[in-house]
């Protein structure tokens, strides 16, 4: 199939999750002769077009800016919209896939134009997101996820709370949705890494035990919840550095934090930092905590299970349907200090409950969460949208 | 702001007064604001001929458009 795919983010561009998984689709689809075309937005340092392993990467520069955010992705979506009607001057595409709200317009208009069936891939909604809709914006976003539904032959969710969600909120109807996971590139974590080196290289000493978070500083992450949890992990295993990686808008409040617990000395903040990085980081960790309070799927509760770490997750959304309480992960309750100690404390102090864990995790990973199975599933979507 | 004004690298750095004009914001006000953004690496200085022009950083793009995703 000829598949024309629009998203805001794709790597280097890594702003959330949407990144990596159209990453991770793409090069699948491109892997099984599909002709992949993402058209993204631009980023310092990268090419206007690349081939990244068979995708074929456009990359639109906005000419024109605006101060207010909306304003501008109405702007961008604009130019992306100019990039698929000179694309299809060559390539009759037989699709266009849309990742959230943000490329709704151009996936929207592009649909008209080409007259093609239009699939929409939801990640979250802004009413998850945001925990209500509280301001203008919000409710124009709103407004935009309800339209990128309506409009779509088929939407594309990653878990069975999600379908719940878009069925209560939007009215969706039920057949027009189907729930594909999200996937990790397993392959990542099986190098050889030296977890002794890569805590020395971070300051950790011998005997310390890392607990790591890894995700947006947003309120949305919980991660509020971990810090406010570290007092007492610290209490009952003594030993322990908590690194949290990431950036986002909420991490001055989340340092303040930090220092309010009396323990900043035990918290890091790493900012973004690589992949390679993160995956020697993740490999070496003692404990993987996702304290999310709202989570559509968590796909680094997959990383740190294909990672061999052990996962304490909050008990929401998505998460709830990967990590299988006392099988695959810890499970916690979510917006719980108490809850997210007493998950990490026991990871932390039972070595052969965390093995047992971690070697079912393994298994679940390379069984279910594929880029390939992700890949089929999705053409069989693609193929519905175009039958109906 | 300045991702959406497109001041996203050297050749797109915009000066304060610039800077000003799109956003109606005095220009103490903004050297200020900017000032603590560069310490937080969101924010480039480039110093051309005496002439400072600030652009967002990758990092920045990141840390501010986190809310969206």
């Amino acid at each position: 199939m000829r598949i024309c795919m629009l998203t805001w983010e794709f790597p280097p561009r890594i702003v959330g999750g949407i990144a990596r998984h159209c990453l991770g689709l793409a090069k699948a689809l491109a892997k099984e002769d599909h002709d992949l075309h993402v058209v993204t937005l631009e980023f310092p340092g990268t090419p206007s077009f690349e081939d990244v392993d068979g995708v074929k990467v456009h990359r639109v520069r906005v000419d024109l800016g605006h101060p207010n955010f909306i304003t501008w992705t109405f702007i961008f979506n604009h130019f992306i919209e100019k990039e698929v009607a000179v694309l299809s001057r060559d390539v009759e595409f037989d699709i266009v896939h849309i990742h959230d709200w943000l490329t709704a317009p151009a996936g929207i208009s592009s649909k008209r134009y080409l007259d093609k069936p239009l699939v929409s891939t939801v990640h979250s909604t802004e009413n998850g997101r945001t925990q209500g809709l509280h301001n203008r914006d919000s409710y124009l976003i709103d407004g935009l996820e309800w339209w990128m539904t309506y409009e779509a032959k088929k939407i594309i969710i990653c878990s069975s709370s999600m379908k719940g969600e878009l069925e209560h909120h939007f009215r969706v109807p039920s057949d027009k949705i189907a729930v594909i996971p999200n996937a990790i590139d397993v392959s990542k974590y099986r190098r050889h890494v030296d977890q002794r080196a890569v805590k020395r290289r971070f300051g950790i000493g011998p005997y310390e035990r890392l607990v790591l978070f890894v995700g947006r500083l947003v309120p949305q992450k919980g991660v509020e919840y971990l810090i406010r949890a570290v007092p007492n992990i610290i209490r009952q295993n003594g030993e322990v550095r908590i690194f949290i990686t990431g950036d986002g808008w909420s991490k001055n409040y989340l340092e303040d934090l930090a220092r309010a617990t009396g323990y900043a000395d035990r918290i890091r903040f790493l900012g973004f930092i690589s992949d390679s990085e993160l995956v020697e980081l993740t490999v070496s960790a003692d404990a993987l905590v996702i304290p999310s309070v709202y989570e559509p799927f968590g796909i680094v509760a997959l990383e740190g299970m294909a990672a061999g770490v052990p996962v304490v997750a909050a008990d929401v959304g998505g998460l709830a349907e990967i990590v299988e309480r006392d099988r695959t992960g810890v499970t916690v309750y979510t917006r719980n200090p108490e809850s997210i100690a007493w998950g990490v404390n026991r990871v932390l102090s039972d070595s052969r409950y965390s093995e047992r864990l971690i070697q079912n995790a393994k298994k679940k990973v390379e069984e279910v969460y594929s880029w390939e199975a992700v890949a089929k599933r999705t053409v069989e979507v693609y193929e519905e949208a175009c039958r109906a | 702001m300045l991702h959406n004004i497109g001041a996203t690298d050297s050749g797109r750095s915009l000066t304060v007064e610039e800077i000003s004009t799109w956003t109606a914001m005095e220009p103490e006000k903004i050297r200020e604001n900017l000032q603590k953004l560069i310490e937080t690496d969101c924010i480039h200085l480039d110093s051309n001929g005496g002439i400072e022009k600030y652009h967002i950083t990758t990092n920045g793009i990141r840390k501010a458009l986190s809310m969206y995703s």
